[in-house]
């Protein structure tokens, strides 16, 4: 049975319970009918409302089984007065009118309590909760009455049903790695800053890493933007991770690992970055047996070899990385390439396989007499590697050498391209400019304000609106270059505004180097042809997206190889659900999702952020903290990190004006 | 930069229509408090961040949708507050209903009852019934030793868990969540920790409790005495509560201020029993006027102290106070180079810092409100926290950010390369920097053992901070080099961005130090006053006259915050008092407090009456007790030697450093406090080096005293250096003239 026959999901009220199929009105969100594919969905319930798609539903026992929920089951309460006894008091005055005991002074203490919750509790789970009981007793004012009047059971009160509850918040909800934010933030406010670092784990073992390089897609989801500006969110991760480092305390992990199993089964992961660490991590806390290979020397992947040491300290990266190699059940081969045939060897001798190789080969920009050996044509992934070698670990030399008083020209517009041109600064070119082909607006919205920001001030000169068409060349050295300027020029019609040449407008620019940052591809050539791997028609590997299997059984992928080259949180996310599906394909040879995957990917799809929400009972107009940054002239000219953090007493501050988001929901099956 | 330096800007905020003045750092429920505004709070303790919990301080703002939390909300310009309202009242009427679900109905066995907040809530807002009732949960008591906690009738404010991880540091009390189901719990249940009373106290309702004071009185049968804490120099304010002349417990402004479980727990100390015993008295008479010397012990009150210098004057005596000398000496040195009489920092400065070096003390267990107030700057400020000392100590690593471990006997060295890197870029004159260009700091490193990258690292991690404190521990005091340590210090306090902070290493030793001038060596015949003479007054009730103990005298103490602080009597006592003979040696007062005034205003005191002294805070939490000592000016002499050799400290080494938060002579009396099995406990290096095992018997002597102690195994110790405690020896514990450390010979 399919179809929505009741909601007040997010302010609609739809009522087709006595309607014919085809004058039912639909719902406008996209709620989970089907819980998957092949079972359907009674009800469900939560934070906004209700929607019922089963006629047959209790309705007194489904409010009674949220209001149990959120009390009984859900670990993340009981720390205030209105959330703890409140909703115990929903529960049981609930269930007792639920197995006929009820009378009407319970539904008046109902409401009352109701009240007190809604406008007192600490977090919004404990301000929501009633919001759909209150909705049931509402609609369905007949239902309770009749079992008050009459003093019996409601009707499937000793039935069983599947209850599946699952607590998110719009944050963690829109974090691809689906971090328990509210409750590291609660522990920077609590200086809990074990119980912070510990929440950050559960889903997050690069809590350093994030903490400082994470682009932070969830401070755009975050419910203070309704009110003021969102929660620094990202950069509060950092103080657990640094509390652990500055103490040198024992590892915090949000479990006690599990003992090595002595199963004979064990994991191959190829790639030592985010992902590779990520999956390795979550396996071994599993006590599943993990060697993770990888090409460099050196481990970490792209934040190791492409995101600068003034963004991210090596020193801090590799505590993350320590708190994975630290693991038993981990075992880590560097300069190990795996090509086509040792991936073969490697299929034969593990029982599962995680490739997680990212996305190392730098694109073209697609200029005329484009050719990578001409000298001064450096791929960003390359000139970076060399740059990062150096500084962090002394392989190599020094990129200096070669950029030193040169003019270096950077085509691109997102994390990789300012990372070259911040690091040309440091290296000591005369001169760096970066050639965008749109606008300020979207290179902001592409990185950081302050990426952006702090690239300007070091001397990155921008020039937008731009595209190289020709390159230049000396016998074989890159000497200029021929750009094409654009404008943006609205559609008339009210459409997408269009790109377009201005003639007229082109200029050159001599140069020395020619750095492309445009994009990178995944390196094909170590996937063996025979297997027909399904790919992505942008040359990555191609899964559903959800539980990261390949084409080829026990072959699964994670990270920029699966999705394209994105952010380190993605990857992360990517890996964990990967490590997850993979300790049930170990024990049961299937591939499978848990519950609250499920429900993970049923509220991603809902949406739980609304931004336009208006928020009630917080203060606003309380200014977001700022970190003290390094001065323009202190930072560039070393590697120094130009991020200094909060202080204690800004973080606590800024702590102080997270909302505790959580919501609770819940699917009857 | 700038931004963050202008940061908090002033504000006018109305509150019930009355503009109040504040700033954007302030919460509504701080300025209303600053403003005699009442708003009602369950969870709210002002000494620490705030835990939002209750719900109860909810208000209203023009504008604003819905009820605001004053305690967490900060304020912004022109806001328009109210603190009561009907819908207010509801709400926080409703939460006391909640409150009273199933809180147990017996009050009157309940040790709460009295100055129990969810009583005097419960009827401040005429909750008569209990309206909403939930299924109870069966949770038994628990005794965690010098506390109990009851689970029926904890409310789950968290003030506990706060005081536990964010001032006491011992991070024992925890919250296990699960909504109807939460509860605090103790995961160091195993270690009964004297710090837990701080969390105890702090308790609104009858949830924790101290489990000796349990079922003993009721609240309202106690006088309260006001009273300073005789344990250590921190002189912590406290009230001795009394019944029919018994001290039944100990309480303190709890808002404000902390006390550790020695001053909580250890009050039982008074010499009790006592008459006026005239042939002991006129024995006491020849006997002072046959010494040439007064030994004294610095737990004793400044009047007295000063009582003591007036008969030096007039007999010539020589006074000898072994706790107060090395101190007094260092005192003067340091000063020689600050050009100030009194060190810079206080415990409030000390908690505020962004950045702490502990040098020469162990900070665990020498001073509990040092400790205290370096968690505070630990966890609220993230304070840098390096410790320098020779043994690492893994029972704080939750504070400290860097173990610098040095050589034992090297103190002057560290204290040159400290003031070396601390004094690096600054403006300095010529002499000072040329003896440290002079530092050969190669040798000097390898000597104490700290390397070069170990103090580049400190003072990076200080770089772009602001606030720092430099706290110096007793190891120093007695050094051989001290003079030469204090000058380097002194140096550091003028002219880097250091505050010195110069722990007082015993009772009044900051007092006696100031007052009395100290001889090095005893004479011939000597009357030692609480210390060890060939007479000897004693408030132990084992001496040649009794003496009173320190809570049951009046007088003043001078504490490490500089602070000339009253206190008074909570324990009768009917025997002689010094004062007494002092009158029978021609000195005239009739009461010891005749003194107070009579302090001297060159070392820094005011001519106060003791009855001129208040005791207490304001309703912002600011201090109004006593008075503070000023600081004078001294000239500067600026001449520094050449640093010595070190001695070489190889083989056995201990340490004098009393455990489980006992001082001296006063905590081994109390009840809750004595320890009947004192060990000198090691690593197993330790024991290998001295060729001893886990539990057997040693003898050995250390200041001329014969000790016969059970040797423990520590596994929390490293190295060849053992914990030797002194505290069970009574008036012989107060013979501390030499260095901490010193080679362990034992007897055969």
């Amino acid at each position: 049975m399919a179809g929505v026959l009741f909601s007040t999901w997010r302010g609609e009220l739809i009522d087709n319970r006595n309607k014919a199929i085809d004058e039912q009105t639909p719902s406008a969100f996209a709620l989970p009918e089907n819980y998957t594919a092949d079972k359907a969905s009674k009800a469900f319930i939560g934070w906004d409302g209700v929607a019922l798609f089963d006629g047959d539903i209790d309705v007194v026992k489904l409010a009674t089984q949220y209001a149990a929920q959120y009390q009984v089951y859900s670990e993340a309460c009981g720390r205030c007065a209105p959330g703890r006894w409140g909703g115990r008091i929903l529960y049981d005055l609930l269930d007792k009118i639920a197995r006929g005991e009820g009378s009407y002074s319970d539904i008046d203490h109902l409401k009352e309590v109701s009240e007190t919750m809604m406008l007192t509790s600490k977090c919004e789970i404990g301000r929501t909760v009633p919001k759909p009981i209150l909705d049931l007793m509402e609609h369905f004012s007949d239902e309770f009455s009749d079992l008050i009047d009459n003093q019996k059971s409601s009707k499937h009160y000793n039935q069983e049903v599947n209850y599946i509850a699952k607590v998110t918040a719009p944050c963690s909800d829109m974090c691809p790695a689906h971090v328990d934010i509210p409750a590291y933030i609660e522990g920077v406010r609590d200086m809990q800053f074990s119980d912070s670092l510990s929440a950050t784990r559960q889903t997050m073992p690069l809590a350093h890493t994030c903490g400082r390089v994470c682009p932070h897609p969830c401070e755009d989801a975050c419910r203070r933007t309704n009110l003021d500006s969102p929660v620094s969110i990202m950069e509060l991760k950092r103080l657990g991770a640094d509390y652990e480092t500055d103490h040198t305390l024992p590892w915090q992990h949000p479990y006690e690992p599990k003992p090595l199993r002595n199963d004979g089964k064990k994991v191959a992961i190829i790639g030592a970055g985010p992902a590779g660490l990520t999956a390795a991590y979550y396996l071994a806390l599993e006590g599943i047996k993990v060697d993770i290979f990888e090409e460099l020397p050196v481990l970490g992947g792209e934040v190791a070899v492409g995101v600068p040491q003034y963004r991210m300290p090596i020193e801090k990266y590799n505590k993350d990385i320590e708190l994975v190699t630290s693991m038993e059940a981990v075992t880590v081969y560097a300069n190990h390439r795996v090509d086509a045939a040792r991936l073969k060897e490697i299929d034969e001798e593990y029982d599962a396989t995680l490739l997680a190789f990212g996305t190392r080969l730098s694109k073209k920009v697609g200029a005329e007499n484009e050719k990578p050996d001409m000298q001064g044509y450096w791929g960003a992934i390359s000139m970076l590697d060399k740059v990062n070698l150096w500084h962090k670990y002394r392989i190599g030399s020094p990129a200096q050498e070669d950029l030193k008083d040169k003019v270096v020209v950077c085509v691109g517009g997102g994390f990789t391209s300012m990372d070259v041109v911040r690091c040309s600064i440091r290296e000591g070119a005369k001169k760096v400019i970066m050639l965008y082909r749109r606008d300020e607006k979207t290179i902001i919205g592409n990185t950081t304000y302050e990426e952006y920001h702090e690239a300007v001030e070091e001397g990155v000169e921008f020039i937008f609106h731009s595209a190289v068409e020709r390159i230049y060349d000396e016998d074989g050295k890159i000497t200029k270059l021929l750009v094409n300027r654009f404008e943006l020029v609205p559609d008339p019609n009210g459409g997408r505004a269009q790109l377009l040449k201005v003639e007229d407008g082109d200029f050159e620019i001599e140069c020395d180097y020619l750095i492309p940052a445009v994009s990178q591809a995944a390196d094909l050539q170590l996937l063996p042809a025979e297997w027909e791997l399904a790919m992505t028609s942008w040359g990555t590997l191609l899964t559903n997206g959800k539980d990261y299997t390949t084409s080829r059984e026990g072959l699964f992928a994670a990270g920029d190889c699966e999705y394209g080259p994105m952010t380190i949180v993605n990857a992360v996310g990517q890996a964990k659900r990967a490590a997850s599906v993979m300790v049930r394909y170990l024990d049961t040879g299937k591939i499978s999702l848990s519950d609250d995957e499920i429900m993970e990917d049923h509220l991603k799809a809902l949406k739980v952020y609304d931004k336009k929400e208006k928020v009630s009972g917080w203060m606003p107009g309380i200014a977001r903290e700022n970190s003290e940054k390094l001065g323009v002239e202190e930072r560039k000219h070393n590697n120094k990190e130009v991020n200094l953090g909060f202080t204690g007493e800004e973080a606590i501050r800024e702590a102080e004006r997270c909302m505790r988001c959580y919501y609770i929901s819940m699917v009857a099956v | 930069m700038d931004i963050r330096e202008n940061r908090a800007q002033k504000i006018n905020v109305t509150i019930d229509g009355k503009v109040c003045e504040a700033t954007t750092d302030d919460t509504i429920l701080r300025i209303a408090r600053k403003n005699g505004v009442y708003i009602p709070t369950m969870c709210y303790l002002s000494k620490v961040e705030p835990i939002a919990s209750c719900r109860m301080c909810v208000v209203e703002v023009e504008g604003v949708e819905g009820a605001i939390l004053s305690c967490q909300a900060r304020a912004t310009d022109g806001a328009v507050i109210t603190t009561k309202s009907s819908n207010l009242h509801k709400q926080r009427q409703n939460i006391m209903k909640l409150y009273n679900v199933n809180h147990p109905l017996e009050c009157g066995v309940c040790d709460k009852s009295g100055e129990c907040d969810l009583q005097n809530k419960t009827l401040e807002f005429g909750v008569n019934t209990q309206s909403f009732t939930a299924k109870d949960m069966s949770r038994p008591v628990e005794n965690w030793g010098f506390v109990s906690y009851d689970p029926a009738l904890c409310i789950m404010c968290e003030k506990c868990v706060r005081v536990a991880n964010e001032i006491t540091g011992n991070e024992a009390l925890q919250i296990s969540t699960g909504g109807y189901k939460s509860s605090i719990v103790n995961v160091k249940k195993d270690f009964n920790d004297a710090s837990l009373g701080e969390s105890a106290a702090v308790c609104p309702v009858g949830a924790l409790v101290s489990t000796d004071f349990k079922y003993t009185s009721n609240s309202w049968e106690l006088d309260k005495i006001p009273a300073t804490c005789a344990h250590c120099s921190s002189g912590c304010s406290l009230y001795y509560e009394v019944k029919n002349d018994k001290i039944y417990r100990v309480t303190n402004d709890f808002e404000f201020r902390s006390l550790c479980g020695a001053g909580r727990f250890g009050f039982d100390f008074a010499n009790e029993n006592t008459s006026k015993d005239n042939e002991a008295f006129h024995k006491a008479i020849t006997a002072f006027r046959e010494a040439d010397t007064i030994t004294f012990s610095s737990h004793i009150t400044n009047e007295e102290a000063l009582i003591l210098q007036k008969l030096k004057e007039k007999y010539n005596y020589r006074l000898v106070c072994d706790e107060a000398y090395g101190y007094q000496q260092f005192l003067k040195a340091f000063g020689s180079v600050s050009g100030e009489s009194l060190y810079g920092a206080n415990l409030e400065s000390l908690s505020n810092s962004k950045g702490i070096i502990v040098l020469g003390g162990r900070i665990n267990d020498d001073n509990p409100m040092v400790k205290y107030h370096i968690t505070m700057a630990s966890k609220r400020n993230r304070a840098r926290v390096a410790y320098m000392h020779p043994i690492e100590d893994s029972n704080i690593s939750n504070i400290v950010t860097q173990f610098i471990k040095y050589e034992v006997g090297s103190e002057e060295g560290v204290a040159a390369l400290l003031a070396n890197a601390l004094l690096q870029d600054k403006e300095l004159p010529q002499g000072l920097r040329d003896f440290l260009n002079d530092l050969d700091i190669g040798n000097i490193s390898a000597e104490s053992n700290i390397g070069e990258e170990e103090l580049a690292a400190l003072v990076q991690s200080l770089d772009k901070k602001e606030g720092f404190t430099l706290v110096i521990g007793s190891d120093l005091y007695n050094h051989p080099r001290a003079v030469q340590i204090a000058k380097l210090i002194g140096a550091i306090q003028k002219y880097s961005s250091f505050d010195v902070l110069l722990v007082p290493p015993f009772t009044n030793a900051l007092g006696v130090a100031l007052i009395c001038t100290l001889d090095e060596k005893v004479g011939n015949y000597t009357v030692g006053y609480n210390a060890v003479g060939d007479f000897e007054l004693s408030c132990l009730g084992e001496g040649d006259l009794d003496m009173p103990a320190l809570n049951q005298q009046e007088g003043t103490f001078t504490t490490i915050d500089k602070r000339v602080v009253p206190t008074n009597v909570a324990s009768s006592y009917n025997g002689y008092v010094l004062n007494d003979i002092a009158n029978a040696l021609d000195l005239k007062s009739i009461y010891t407090i005749d003194y107070t005034s009579k302090l001297p205003v060159k070392a820094g005191f005011k001519a106060m009456a003791f009855d001129e002294l208040p005791f207490g805070f304001d309703i912002a939490g600011v201090e109004h007790r006593g008075y503070l000592l000023v600081s004078k000016p001294i000239k500067a002499i600026e001449i520094f030697e050449e640093i010595e050799e070190i001695p070489a400290y190889d083989g056995a080494i201990i340490y004098r450093c009393n455990l489980n938060g006992q001082f001296g002579m006063l905590s081994n009396r109390t009840k809750a406090l004595k320890q009947d099995e004192i060990y000198l406990k090691g690593s197993v290096q330790f024991a290998i080096v001295s060729k001893i095992s886990d539990g057997d018997e040693v003898e050995y002597i250390v200041d001329g005293i014969k000790y016969k102690r059970i040797f423990k195994l520590d596994s929390s110790l490293k190295g060849t250096i053992a914990l030797h405690q002194n505290y069970d020896m009574g008036l012989s514990s107060t013979l501390v003239s030499s260095y901490r450390f010193s080679h362990l010979t034992l007897e055969q």
